[in-house]
């Protein structure tokens, strides 16, 4: 028997490296839907978009969860803990796989509501009448229950209604609205990416995970853009004359790079655009990691070579669509 | 099972396969045809290339030598041992021989897949070979199709065996795939797979605080030495 499970996993070579098998989500979709008529009394889409994009943030836990992505069969794991203290947030996101690596985020104020909240939460006085709303972009369908991590969650289908984005498969804690399962999905229902969580344990000890200090090789102290950084409603310096339907631009940042960073969101779906003077060569091309994608292209203003990319979480359609409309003013 | 409805039979078993709907039957009676049959073998390599095409991969085709090379390869390392028992390769009972020996080397060559999968991905040439490759420079008699990022001429089977996929080496996940617009760009892998794993970490703070999920985002940094 041991020769045949060779077998089967040699003559099937392609199959296995294939990333994730598209079985695979329609097993999901059938479990959720046969729990389906258990649940009634569902919450409706907006209230679980706002849970999700609220409540989570106003809680402190601490929790494992694993990664994986298309580029590579490695499942990846990670610790994250979060707690709040005098109104600010902290995170730390631990890598359990491989040498110790650590990012810590630090310092946005809790109440604070970035755009993609506000689109989530359909708070949209301040932007204005002619914002699309979330549901012109995605068809949202809750598909029922599902057990992650030992806990309930809502399982709510997320399929985007134009070329320009992924479509998702987002798990909501009934409870606590945070995150415990997400998949990214391709338009050929593939999964780019996985989140899952597999263990969860709310209001541990604040001042234990303050304590803590572990030797470690590698940390990173995450940028925190601060809460409504300008009042900019678009990007100054620069022209974007194009993005995909329904983003909105959520902030610039001039980074320690000497990039200038422009970012974009439609609630679920993010990218950013990175620009920077050059004058040493510009490799043009797609660069691809794991689900996100990087168009780098170069663009001449005023005899000025500047190196341009567009990165981020979205299909190769929309990247090159942005890249090629954008333009210095 | 006629002669003559054999073929079509294993045709619908291995269309079955392909989409995860084969029974433990068929996919043993597909195994047994893969090891006796050439044109089963290459049915379900072009299965594979379209399917593959369809959903936009990158497709690259190795001549079916390619399983040969290390199947012979693997008869010269085991003459070392079993030179005494002088084995003879049609020998009657050699059904479930050969079944194990393909089995060792195919599972070698899954092996080679995996880990040329991963050294190979960065390769801006390979990328651009595999995205035109569909039409393959090497005659094709029944091939083995491999998945994207391979670039066939380039294997060395000997050192590239010893790198199986199985290894736990987590920052290999930092390489980025890079597909230049001109095919002539000449550029260091390391470069590129720097700079963009330098954007995906200042996007990933974007994605932190814009797309609801929480720090989940941040599993996407990779963190280097530098820092």
């Amino acid at each position: 028997m041991p020769k045949f499970s060779l077998l089967l996993s040699s003559c099937l070579v392609v199959a296995i490296t294939t990333p994730i098998p598209a079985q695979a989500v329609s097993s999901t979709s059938a479990i959720a839907a046969s729990e389906s008529p258990a649940s009634a009394g569902l919450p409706s889409v907006q209230a679980l978009l706002s849970k999700m994009s609220r409540d989570a943030t106003q809680i402190n836990y601490r929790g494992s969860f694993t990664y994986q992505n298309q580029t590579s069969i490695e499942l990846q794991s990670f610790r994250v803990e979060h707690w709040i203290e005098n109104g600010i947030e902290h995170d730390r996101l631990l890598f359990l796989n491989g040498p110790e690596r650590l990012i810590v985020r630090d310092g946005q104020p809790v109440d604070c509501k970035a755009m993609g909240d506000k689109l989530l939460q359909g708070s949209f006085s301040q932007i204005g009448k002619s914002l699309i709303k979330m549901d012109q972009l995605y068809q949202f369908e809750i598909r029922g229950r599902e057990r992650i991590a030992g806990r309930w969650s809502r399982v709510l289908q997320v399929i985007p209604k134009d070329p320009y984005r992924y479509g998702y498969f987002l798990s909501i804690d009934e409870e606590t609205g945070l995150v415990l399962k997400s998949w990214l999905i391709d338009e050929n229902a593939r999964p780019l990416e996985r989140y899952q969580f597999i263990a969860l344990e709310l209001n541990p000890d604040i001042e234990q995970l303050k304590a803590q200090v572990l030797p470690r090789q590698h940390k990173a102290v995450a940028d925190v853009t601060p809460c409504n950084p300008t009042e900019l409603t678009k990007p100054s310096a620069w022209q974007v004359a194009w993005v995909p339907p329904g983003f909105l631009f959520a902030g610039q940042r001039q980074l320690s790079s000497g990039q200038t960073m422009l970012m974009y969101t439609d609630g679920l779906t993010t990218f950013s655009i990175f620009l920077e003077a050059t004058t040493s060569f510009i490799p043009e091309g797609l660069g691809k990691r794991g689900a996100t994608l990087a168009n780098m292209t170069r663009l001449v203003v005023k005899d000025v070579v500047y190196r341009v990319s567009v990165v981020g979480e979205i299909p190769v359609a929309a990247a090159a669509k942005i890249a090629q409309n954008i333009t210095g003013q | 099972m006629s002669e003559q409805n054999r073929p079509q039979i294993l045709a619908e078993s291995i269309s079955a396969l392909m989409d995860n709907q084969a029974s433990e039957l068929e996919l043993q009676r597909i195994l047994k045809a893969c090891d006796q049959d050439a044109d089963v073998k290459a049915t379900w390599s072009r299965y594979q290339i379209v399917s593959a095409s369809l959903r936009g991969e990158q497709v690259s085709v190795i001549g079916s030598d390619f399983a040969a090379r290390i199947s012979a390869a693997i008869d010269e390392e085991a003459a070392l041992v079993a030179q005494p028992t002088a084995v003879t390769k049609k020998s009657q009972q050699g059904w479930f021989y050969q079944l194990g020996r393909v089995a060792l080397v195919a599972s070698v060559a899954g092996g080679v897949v995996l880990g040329v999968n991963q050294m190979t991905v960065t390769d801006p040439v390979a990328g651009q070979i595999a995205s035109n490759a569909v039409v393959a420079p090497t005659p094709i008699e029944p091939a083995v199709s491999l998945p994207s990022g391979i670039n066939s001429p380039a294997i060395n089977t000997r050192t590239v065996a010893v790198q199986t996929g199985y290894e736990t080496r987590p920052q290999e996940n930092r390489r980025v795939t890079f597909q230049p617009l001109q095919a002539n760009t000449v550029i260091s892998d390391e470069e590129v797979s720097r700079y963009v794993n330098q954007m995906i970490k200042a996007h990933s703070d974007n994605a932190a605080m814009n797309s609801g999920q929480g720090v989940l985002p941040y599993a996407r940094v990779i963190i280097t030495d530098e820092e």
